[in-house]
C-alpha cells in the first residue's frame, strides 16, 4: 500500500503537449480511474507513473520517496496492459512466476503465492495452458494475477478491458475491483469507458487535452461536474438556459433552483441538466414536440424538439412514458425533486 | 449462404476461370522446365530420343550417384555447409541484438534500419567484391585467402531476408509490450532478452536461418569472383564434364531444400507459430 503524488508534470512529444501541469494525489489503497477521450494524455500519465516515460518537468513521489528518476524495474509496480502481454513461451503458472523469480523468492514461497493467485483469479483449469490456448478474459486474468503476485506498491492498469467483449468486460471489471479491495493495493486504472470508471473507482479523474479537469468520486462527478467538458463527457447532459433572479436563485425550465454559483438579477447562464432530471407533460399547444420515444427497459428516453431549448433528452420511468407518442406536443419542466443545478458557463 | 456455396463450387464465374488459368499458367511455367530437367537428369536415354513415348524407360539415379560421390563435389558440399553454418551464426549474432534493441529501445529508428538492410541488394556483387577486396588486400591480405572470407559477404547478402524475418518475429510477439511488462516486474535487460525475447523469437530465428541457408547454398557470384570452391561453383565445373549427373544433382539439392523448408514451416506451425511469426 502506498500513496502516490504526481505533481506539476509536463510532457511533450515533439511539438505536441501530452500533459500540462498535471497533478494527481492518490491515497493509500485507493482506486483512481483516469478517464478521457483518446489523446487526452491519460496513458502518458500512467506511463510516466510506471517509469516508461520521463516527464519534462514535475515529480512522481510514492510513499514519500521521489521516484522521478527511477527506471520501471526499480519501482516495484505491477502493470496490466491492454493487449495482455503475456509471455507466449510460458504457461499461466510460469507467467505468474516470472516476477517472483526475478525477485529471487524461495521456491516454496513462490509456489504458495502462485497457487493463491490462481485460486483468487479462478484460473485453476487453465494454470498449465499457454497463452494461445486461452480466451481473452482468461489471458487478462493471468496478466492481473502476474501483476499482483509480486505484491506491488501500486497497480497500474492500462485499458485492461478494452480488447474484451461486453459480457467478459463487466465480469472482469467487478473481479478487478473485488481483488483490489481484498489486497488493498493502490491502483490507477486508465480507461476511455465512463461506465467502467464510474462503476469501480473510488475517484475518477477526467482528463482533456493533457489536463486533469476534475478528480472526484463518481457520484460527485456525475452530479456536480465543475465544467462543461466534464458535464458533457460523463453521461448525457442537456444545456439549457438559466436566468438569474434577485434572490440569488436561478430559473431553469420553469422552476427556481439553487445554482452552483449565485445569480444576479437578469444574469444568464447555461445549466447542465441530466435527462433524468426532466419531466415531460403532455400539453395541448406545448412548446416542445416529441421527436422519438425509445424504450430502454426501466427507463424510456424521449427526445423533444423544444422551441426555446432546442433538442432535449429526457429519461422518464417507463410506466410514466406509456402515453407519449412522436409528434405529440409537450411541455418540459425540471422534476420537483431537483433542488440545485450545475452551471457550466455564460450564455453570452 | 446456400446460393453462395453453389456459385463457388460450380466455378463457372469469369473471375474464377481467370484465377485458375493464372494458377495453371504459373504452375506450367515452373513444372515444364523441371520435368524436362528431371527427364534429362534421371533417364539414361540420349537427349535426341527423349520423346513422349519413352516417358517410362531407362530411369536411373546413376548420374546423381556419380555426382554425389565425386570428391570435388563432396569437398564443395562440405565447404558450403560450413559457410551456411558460419553465415547463419554471424548473421544472428549481428542482427538479433540489433533488431531487439531497435524494436524495444529505439523504435523510431526502425524505418531507417529497414531501408539500410536493403542496401546489400542495391549494390551488385561485383561492386561489393571489388570494393571489399581492394580494401582488404591492402590491409589484411590473409583474410581473402581463406574460403571463409565468403562468410561476411554471405551474411551481408542474406541480411535483407534475415532482418525482415527477425523484425516480423518481433512485431508478431509484440516485443515492446513484453519488454515493458518484464521491466515492470523488475527484470533486467539480460533477463528480458534471454528469458522472454529470445525464446519467443525461436521461430523467426529458424526462419531467418533457413533463408540464409537457401541463399548460401545457391550463391555463385561471390564465390566465383573470389575464386573459391563452393558447392555452386563445383556444380558448374562438374556439369561441364557430366551434364546429366550435374543436373540430377541440382534437382536433388532443390528438392532437398524445398522439403527441408517445408518441414521447418510445418514443425513451427505445429507449435502454434504461424507465417506472421516467422516471416516465411
Amino acid at each position: 500500500m502506498a500513496t502516490v503524488d504526481m505533481s506539476g508534470i509536463r510532457k511533450t512529444f515533439g511539438a505536441s503537449v501530452a500533459l500540462e501541469d498535471f497533478s494527481l494525489a492518490i491515497k493509500s489503497g485507493e482506486l483512481v480511474c483516469l478517464l478521457g477521450p483518446s489523446g487526452c494524455g491519460k496513458t502518458t500519465a500512467l506511463r510516466i507513473l510506471a517509469g516508461f516515460e520521463r516527464p519534462d518537468a514535475g515529480s512522481v513521489v510514492v510513499e514519500g520517496r521521489d521516484l522521478s528518476n527511477d527506471p520501471p524495474e526499480k519501482r516495484q509496480f505491477g502493470m496490466v496492459f491492454q493487449d495482455y502481454s503475456l509471455f507466449p513461451n510460458m504457461t499461466a503458472r510460469q507467467n505468474i512466476d516470472f516476477g517472483l523469480k526475478v525477485q529471487k523468492r524461495p521456491s516454496a514461497e513462490r509456489k504458495e503465492i502462485i497457487d493463491r493467485m490462481i485460486a483468487v483469479t479462478a484460473l485453476e483449469p487453465h494454470a498449465d495452458k499457454f497463452p494461445h490456448q486461452m480466451s481473452g478474459g482468461q489471458k487478462q486474468r493471468v496478466a492481473l494475477a502476474r501483476a499482483i503476485a509480486t505484491s506491488p506498491k501500486v497497480l497500474l492498469l492500462d485499458e485492461p478491458l478494452s480488447a474484451l467483449d461486453a459480457k467478459v468486460r463487466e465480469t472482469l471489471r467487478d473481479e478487478i475491483r473485488r481483488l483490489q479491495l481484498e489486497i488493498g493495493v493502490t491502483t490507477v486504472f486508465v480507461t476511455h469507458d465512463q461506465h467502467e470508471a464510474l462503476a469501480i473507482a473510488d475517484r475518477v479523474g477526467v482528463m482533456s487535452a493533457g489536463r486533469l479537469e476534475q478528480l472526484a468520486p463518481p457520484r460527485e462527478l456525475y452530479e456536480h461536474p465543475t465544467n462543461a467538458f466534464v458535464a458533457s463527457f460523463i453521461g448525457t447532459v442537456n444545456r439549457v438556459q438559466a436566468v438569474g433572479a434577485d434572490d440569488g436563485r436561478w430559473r431553469v425550465l420553469g422552476r427556481s433552483v439553487v445554482g452552483s454559483s449565485p445569480s444576479t438579477a437578469g444574469a444568464t447562464n447555461i445549466a447542465a441538466v441530466r435527462p433524468e432530471q426532466i419531466a415531460v407533460d403532455s400539453v395541448e399547444g406545448g412548446a416542445g414536440v416529441v421527436e422519438s420515444v425509445s424504450f430502454l427497459g426501466p427507463m424510456t428516453r424521449v427526445i423533444i424538439d423544444d422551441e426555446s431549448y432546442g433538442r432535449v433528452f429526457a429519461d422518464i420511468i417507463s410506466a410514466d412514458a406509456a402515453g407519449l407518442r412522436p409528434t405529440e406536443r409537450v411541455r418540459l419542466r425540471l422534476r420537483d425533486d431537483v433542488q440545485d443545478v450545475v452551471l457550466i458557463g455564460d450564455a453570452a | 449462404m446456400d446460393e453462395f456455396v453453389t456459385t463457388a463450387r460450380s466455378g463457372v464465374r469469369p473471375a474464377s476461370l481467370l484465377k485458375w488459368a493464372f494458377l495453371v499458367g504459373i504452375a506450367l511455367y515452373f513444372i515444364v522446365p523441371m520435368a524436362a530437367m528431371a527427364r534429362f537428369g534421371f533417364q539414361s536415354v540420349p537427349t535426341a530420343l527423349l520423346t513422349p513415348d519413352k516417358l517410362f524407360t531407362g530411369w536411373s539415379v546413376s548420374g546423381l550417384w556419380d555426382a554425389m560421390t565425386d570428391p570435388r563435389m563432396l569437398a564443395g558440399m562440405k565447404t558450403s555447409l560450413l559457410l551456411v553454418l558460419f553465415a547463419i551464426l554471424l548473421n544472428l549474432v549481428l542482427l538479433v541484438p540489433l533488431a531487439i534493441v531497435t524494436e524495444v529501445r529505439n523504435p523510431h529508428l526502425r524505418p531507417y534500419l529497414t531501408a539500410l538492410t536493403l542496401l546489400p541488394w542495391v549494390i551488385p556483387p561485383i561492386a561489393l567484391v571489388v570494393g571489399v577486396a581492394a580494401t582488404f588486400r591492402a590491409t589484411v591480405p590473409w583474410f581473402l585467402a581463406s574460403v571463409f572470407s565468403l562468410v561476411p559477404f554471405y551474411a551481408l547478402w542474406a541480411m535483407p531476408f534475415t532482418y525482415r524475418a527477425l523484425d516480423a518475429g518481433l512485431q508478431a510477439i509484440n516485443a515492446r509490450t513484453l519488454y515493458e511488462a518484464s521491466r515492470s516486474m523488475g527484470a533486467s535487460l539480460w533477463t528480458i532478452i534471454f528469458r522472454v525475447l529470445l525464446p519467443n523469437m525461436r521461430a523467426s530465428m529458424v526462419a531467418a536461418s533457413c533463408l540464409t541457408a537457401a541463399m548460401v547454398l545457391g550463391e555463385f557470384a561471390f564465390a566465383s569472383l573470389l575464386l573459391k570452391n563452393t558447392l555452386p561453383t563445383e556444380m558448374v565445373i562438374y556439369q561441364a564434364k557430366n551434364p546429366r549427373g550435374g543436373l540430377a544433382f541440382a534437382i536433388f539439392i532443390m528438392v532437398l531444400t524445398a522439403v527441408g523448408l517445408g518441414l521447418v514451416v510445418r514443425s513451427l506451425r505445429r507449435r502454434g507459430l504461424n507465417i506472421q511469426t516467422t516471416g516465411i
